[in-house]
């Protein structure tokens, strides 16, 4: 028959095509070995789909740790940088393809989550209104604390989402890249919600203002957000070294100011005002950082702490980025502190002893969680003494 | 309005309307653009010649939540399609050998295209000041990545079901020995990242996209299910599904520099040196995967180009484009030319290194050499006879001892490297438009095969030092540079590559190889 194929014909379905193509393939496989990337050594006790999809899509060269290819790069910068160099990073590894997400996510699985997440949020919405639930928050809750404050945070979580774009750029493995662009994700996702949250209250409350002019005005020239604004800056434009950039926005300031102000003020608070809308989004932000945290612990602590060559180093690394950062973390927790001032006091909620308990269970968790295990030591009674010292 | 008085309000409000309210993808949108805040230190961490202005927008307006939702959607079609009926109707076996081969290479090499371009838009990312176009870049990182985790799926799938795993299942490993793996690299890697941000958004977006997705992503679902591969469409399809929000992001980039007084000094230049780059690799190679690794074809591949890339793109994407001054590349009309022939001298250079490779080629069968002689007049007297030759020396047979790389040794036809594109050429024995020239830098020889490759080579060497194959292999034995890179089969000695798709041919071996004696010597020496 004519090799011409026309009109559309299809050789699965084509009697005359499917029968010249069957008469082609050999009788029997030619290889046995099917699985795809069987020479990855996998995290678990066999090769995954999320390693067979995503393991040595990075096509570094051997000079760089764990490359698979050879030679130089065929394009470089204008002035000779390489297209990816181990000087991006004062980071050692001895395979730059360990990483993995602890949940294994590879694109279909991330995206389906949030799927799921943005049908559930728009179905509770719609029950929320629908129950009249907004009557019972707080006037000044409502108005100061969501419209101003949480509006206010929202530029700390969009500062800190554009982080991961020269992170995303620079590093230099597979799983990393995949893994840096979803948490980057999530943290404008994290603004987004926190805009949407407010839109929705503007649906239902006459004369709610949606606007982000007031909570920019806070964030930018404010008191309360001045430590953290500052801090997001430098870890967003100020800071070239994508390991740090990470760690310092991943492994200090969100552990502890994204969680104070998220878990230990937002959601923790919220229910004493009468507010049971934002719990659902910060839950869904706290979802996120519990992903986000598996993922930077496999990064520093899993993969770069304990490699082969040079664990020893990179700890002491961390080490030093630990004391650049947690002052600056802390002077933000402090500048936060100017917040209760703001709200309507509840005894036993935002007096100074619940502060501090709240303080203490980030601060604990923290020393828990990120400093024990690079042996970075801490006294947290004294860092959470800094910041109330903040409370007017 | 005051606190008590917007309290009574809602009630009020709520008395009369309980209707359920959500909100929005583009309510939240709308806000997107006031997200940022100027401070001292914000500024890219990629220098780029060009101002990309505070206040452009982006065409596809999503939010997280948004992007998710809809991807999730196209995944459930694609995966439930791959998972379900194609598996049960055995698609992977009912493809012919010859494109199973071909898609060896043509997934695992958009694979990097896509992987790459993660890096890329996450430079684009940082590198815009606007909100919104920052987020348009956003959207396509996440793209790149479903792309990279989809190509990935096309060699998964293969692996696990067809009839030849091997390059399937090992590409990542064994691409980097062949002639085709470095000029990959160039236009698919360093072409999107390495350079001024803009030039790269023009490489990867307003080039790569713009141009060349059309016949890689979308002509390719053709010549698939001509051959048999439903599995391809399935995929591309919905990976092209994503490329116009791309294609759009590299529209809102030149709208972004329009402006700008050095969009009028360079941008023309960055262009004309973003589309020979690309072109020149994507023109011969999928000519070549098209045509040459096919049994079943569509149409000539000059006819698919003439469409694509000289129609649409060079004429209606580009002349949209002309109100912010863009104009058609310079070098269009030569690349018209290198549609015509240059994928019959790569194939004809391919195959004559074929152990080099991790998938196997096949020369033309006499019914395909009267359709190639049909549509291109002047094939059978430049590459028909030869293939004759080589088969009736044995190419084909291990027993043989003859590799077709002989053929043009014995004959004078040295094959070198442009050292810019990274494409090999034989300058004595080619029917393109390539032609030798060499030029040397502090002791070391170079060669390019057109003057747009010199061009960008003598404005910046620097950028441009990578070794070819030839100068890293220098003085090593074939048989011992395949085994270092893992070009054998599970057995440990059978060759991944191999001359033929024939069921009944034998297949060659290392010791087949060994025996030849085969040693890279690198031409620019001998000049």
């Amino acid at each position: 028959m004519s090799i011409v194929v026309s009109g559309g014909r299809r050789g699965l379905t084509d009697p005359k095509i499917a029968a010249v193509i069957l008469a082609a393939i050999p009788d029997q496989p030619l290889e046995t070995q099917r699985k795809m990337n069987y020479f990855v050594t996998p995290r678990g006790k066999r090769v995954n789909e999320y390693e067979t999809l995503c393991c040595y899509t990075q096509p570094t060269p051997d000079w760089i740790p764990g490359g698979l290819d050879w030679g130089d790069w065929t394009q470089k910068f204008h002035g000779g940088r390489p297209s990816w160099s181990n000087e991006s990073t004062e980071m050692h590894s001895t395979d730059w393809h360990r990483h993995r997400d602890p949940a294994f996510r590879w694109h279909a699985l991330y995206v389906k989550d949030k799927a799921e997440e943005w049908r559930y949020t728009d179905r509770f919405l719609k029950a929320y209104s629908a129950d009249g639930h907004v009557r019972s928050i707080d006037p000044v809750w409502r108005d100061e604390v969501l419209g101003d404050y949480l509006g206010a945070f929202g530029f700390s979580e969009y500062g800190l989402f554009n982080s991961h774009s020269s992170a995303t750029r620079d590093c230099l493995g597979d799983t990393l890249r995949m893994s840096i662009a979803m948490i980057g994700l999530d943290k404008v996702d994290n603004a987004q919600m926190i805009q949407m949250e407010r839109t929705f209250l503007a649906k239902l409350v006459p004369g709610f203002d949606e606007s982000t002019a007031a909570p920019k005005k806070e964030w930018t020239q404010g008191s309360i957000y001045k430590g953290a604004r500052e801090t997001v800056e430098e870890i967003w434009q100020g800071t070239y070294d994508w390991n740090e950039i990470l760690f310092s926005g991943h492994m200090i300031y969100d552990p502890l100011f994204g969680q104070f102000v998220r878990r230990e003020f937002f959601l923790r608070l919220s229910a004493y005002y009468g507010d049971n809308l934002t719990p659902f989004f910060i839950n869904q932000m706290q979802l996120y950082h519990s992903q986000t945290k598996g993922i930077t612990k496999d990064m520093f602590h899993t993969c770069l702490a304990v490699d082969e060559n040079f664990g020893d180093y990179n700890v002491s690394l961390m080490n030093m980025w630990s004391d650049k950062w947690l002052p600056r973390t802390v002077n933000a927790l402090k500048d936060f502190m100017g917040i209760f001032a703001k709200i309507p006091s509840i005894a036993g909620v935002t007096d100074k002893a619940a502060i501090e308990a709240a303080l203490g269970r980030v601060f604990e968790d923290w020393k828990r969680d990120y400093a024990d295990p690079i042996g970075y030591k801490v006294d947290t009674a004294a860092l959470i003494k800094t910041v109330l010292s903040g409370l007017k | 309005m005051a606190i008590s008085s917007a309290t009574k309000a809602a009630t009020d409000a709520l008395e009369v309307n309980r209707a359920p309210v959500s909100v929005g993808a583009q309510e939240v949108h709308k806000w997107l653009q006031s997200f940022t805040w100027d401070f001292d230190k914000n500024r890219t961490k990629y220098s780029t010649k060009y101002h990309m202005a505070n206040d452009t927008k982006e065409q596809f307006k999503l939010i997280a939540k948004e992007y998710a939702r809809m991807e999730s959607v196209k995944d459930e079609r694609q995966f439930g399609s791959l998972q379900d009926v194609l598996t049960r109707v055995d698609a992977a076996n009912r493809v012919h050998p010859k494109w199973n081969e071909s898609m060896k290479v043509i997934s695992n090499f958009l694979e990097v295209g896509e992987y790459n371009a993660i890096a890329a838009t996450g430079m684009l990312w940082d590198s815009a000041t606007a909100p919104e176009q920052k987020n348009g870049y956003l959207g396509q990182v996440l793209d790149e990545i479903r792309h990279t985790n989809q190509c990935g799926y096309i060699n998964y799938y293969f692996a696990k079901q067809g009839q030849d795993a091997a390059g399937h299942n090992d590409a990542r490993r064994t691409r980097a020995i062949g002639p085709l793996w470095k000029g990959m690299k160039r236009v698919f890697s360093d072409g999107f990242i390495s350079g001024d941000a803009v030039e790269c958004s023009i490489n990867l977006q307003l080039v790569g996209e713009a141009c060349f997705t059309n016949p890689l992503i979308v002509a390719v679902t053709e010549w698939a299910s001509a051959n048999g591969d439903e599995m391809t469409p399935t995929v591309f399809l919905s990976i092209e599904t994503d490329e116009l929000r791309h294609m759009a992001n590299g529209y809102q980039t030149v709208v972004s520099i329009a402006n700008d007084e050095a969009a009028s000094k360079y941008l023309n230049t960055d262009l004309n040196n973003a589309f020979w780059t690309q072109q020149k690799y994507f023109t011969p190679v999928l000519g070549m995967m098209f045509e040459y690794g096919s049994h079943f074809k569509v149409e000539p591949w000059v006819k698919t180009w003439n469409r694509w890339v000289y129609e649409d793109w060079g004429g209606i994407w580009i002349g949209r484009l002309g109100k912010y001054g863009v104009e058609s590349p310079a070098s269009l009309r030569d690349a018209k030319k290198d549609a015509y022939w240059a994928h019959h001298d790569l194939f004809m250079i391919a195959y004559a290194l074929w152990p080099t490779g991790f998938f196997r080629l096949t020369l033309p069968t006499a019914e395909e050499a009267e359709w190639y002689e049909a549509n291109y007049p002047g094939w059978y007297d430049m590459y028909g006879k030869v293939y004759e030759e080589w088969r009736a020396r044995g190419c084909e047979d291990p027993n043989s001892g003859f590799l077709p790389l002989q053929w043009f040794i014995e004959n004078n036809h040295p094959i070198y490297i442009d050292r810019v594109s990274q494409v090999p050429f034989c300058p004595s024995y080619s029917k393109g438009a390539s032609t030798l020239r060499v030029l040397e830098l502090n002791g070391k020889k170079h060669s390019f095969s057109d003057q747009w490759g010199e061009r960008m080579w003598l404005s910046e060497p620097e950028r441009y030092e990578c070794q070819n194959i030839f100068e890293q292999y220098e003085g090593r034995e074939l048989s011992e540079v395949i085994a270092e890179g893992h070009g054998v089969r599970s057995d440990g000695f059978t060759l991944i590559a191999q001359p033929h798709t024939s069921k009944d041919g034998r297949l060659w071996t290392l010791d087949d190889i060994k025996k030849i004696g085969c040693v890279f010597a690198d031409p620019l020496k001998s000049l």
